[in-house]
């Protein structure tokens, strides 16, 4: 095989891989958007569905896995590719986890129904589309590598973060006035815990498509600044 | 601290009218395994092959600017060339023993450099060959013709040849291109072992290799040096666009 067959061979499966990890990341949006839209609006048919669908997302985490473990294997890549794959492994690793949290929202919208006006009180609403629009901006950063998106995210995620410990804290005050809420109150704070580890991974996903552009590793940088 | 063996500075080489090298300033570090690389015809072997002035051997060479070697100008008019060629041996793509014995080809140098102590040159004899990781495979037949060895065990037969005159500086022009992957990877190992004691400059078409064994790595193209830095910096994330696409097969 000559140098630029083999050239070729690279160059494919690197737009594979591209094109899964972008099919993960829309995939991963439509389910994060599907669980908050089934929280807020309690679709419990649709909170169905994103369960179900966490099997979509399951298997296409496992082949951009295998992909990325060939293209290790047989390619060697460097440099940018390099940055590229080991960035795609991450990646996929924190879109897999986002869509397990879309899927564990989605499994505690039930007991909720009920208490509709008791979520709203706190914000959750307002702080469950937050994350959806957070996550909006990681989907087009994978899309697009644009920077700018990623100082964007780096900023949201810190006041999504913030706003969830404010609920924590209203809720717990609650809790401790009536304990009839405990129940309800205890599901909220799991689901405002999950929003915000939300947020946590799409800081990640910035972070990898830094690096792959870059080459700088900017995690665990406490940040209140643009990188 | 980290001495520098050798440094060349704004460096030109000439075959006759054509310019083959560049300005190449660089600094080699002592003790490290330096790759240099670059498509063929962009001047590594030419700089490879004008640290010990090989080169002088071609009478259309022309050399401008400074090559140090422990801040010597090896181009100066009253160097010694044998004992420079002492001091940085060379080891070259084709393994090329005399046809003599294992023995006596690894006692060639120290005789020619008038050691003819028998207990001396076998004490030599032994001690460059395991230096090579070679005298397990040879020590029962230290006798017989080197032209009997494979490919491989020539070669390190080659490199323990140039380990016997005590050299400081190893070249190595492309040393396992012609091996099989297993001699290859013993030549690897070896190399990774000699960088212990020896300076070891090394040019090979191998992107892997140069990145497995190397700690500083040279791109060169057209005879200009595009990039030097350490090997995991020009792996991982190099400056020039040119080493990108080079290391990254994407050339041209």
């Amino acid at each position: 095989m000559s140098e630029m067959e083999k050239l070729r061979i690279f160059d494919n499966e690197l737009k594979k891989l591209n094109e899964r990890v972008i099919n993960m990341s829309h995939l991963v949006e439509e389910q994060v958007s599907n669980a908050i839209l089934a929280l807020n609006t309690c679709d419990m048919k649709l909170a169905k569905q994103v369960i179900e669908n966490d099997n979509m997302v399951d298997k296409l985490d496992i082949k951009i896995d295998k992909l990325c473990q060939n293209i290790f294997a047989l390619q060697q890549p460097v440099a940018t590719d390099l940055r590229y794959i080991i960035s795609s492994l991450k990646i996929n690793n924190d879109l897999e986890r986002i869509g397990d949290h879309a899927v564990n929202i989605a499994k505690r919208i039930e007991p909720f129904c009920n208490y509709m006006s008791f979520s709203k009180k706190f914000g959750i609403d307002e702080l469950a589309n937050t994350a959806v629009s957070l996550y909006k901006d990681v989907d087009q950063l994978i899309k697009t590598h644009q920077l700018v998106l990623a100082n964007d995210i780096f900023h949201n995620a810190l006041i999504i973060k913030d706003n969830c410990h404010k609920a924590s804290e209203k809720i717990i005050e609650e809790m401790m006035h009536q304990s009839e809420v405990i129940v309800v109150a205890t599901n909220l704070m799991i689901i405002i815990n999950l929003i915000e580890r939300i947020a946590s991974y799409s800081t990640n996903v910035a972070e990898a498509i830094i690096f792959v552009v870059e080459g700088k590793i900017v995690k665990h940088q406490k940040r209140n600044e643009e990188h | 601290m980290i001495l520098q063996k050798i440094r060349t500075e704004n460096m030109y080489l000439y075959y006759g009218n054509k310019m083959a090298l560049n300005n190449v300033s660089i600094s080699i570090p002592e003790k490290q395994v330096t790759a240099l690389i670059g498509p063929s015809g962009c001047g590594k072997s030419t700089f490879l092959r004008s640290l010990n002035r090989m080169n002088d051997l071609i009478d259309s060479v022309k050399i401008e600017g400074n090559i140090f070697v422990d801040d010597i100008n090896i181009y100066d008019k009253n160097i010694d060339v044998v004992n420079l060629r002492k001091k940085v041996g060379m080891v070259f793509q084709k393994s090329n023993p005399f046809a003599k014995s294992i023995f006596d080809n690894v006692a060639y140098g120290p005789r020619i450099n008038g050691n003819n102590n028998k207990s001396e040159l076998k004490e030599i004899v032994e001690k460059s060959l395991r230096d090579a990781a070679i005298w397990d495979e040879v020590k029962d037949r230290l006798h017989d013709s080197a032209m009997g060895l494979s490919g491989g065990q020539q070669q390190r037969l080659c490199i323990a040849r140039t380990l016997a005159v005590d050299p400081e500086i190893i070249l190595m022009d492309e040393p396992a291109s012609a091996l099989d992957p297993i001699s290859t990877s013993k030549i690897e190992e070896l190399i990774f072992q000699l960088k212990e004691n020896f300076t070891i400059v090394i040019v090979t078409h191998n992107m892997q290799q140069a990145a497995r064994i190397s700690d500083n790595t040279a791109f060169f193209y057209l005879g200009e040096l595009i990039e030097y830095n350490k090997t995991k910096k020009i792996y991982t994330n190099p400056d020039k666009k040119q080493t990108e696409d080079y290391i990254s097969g994407r050339f041209g």
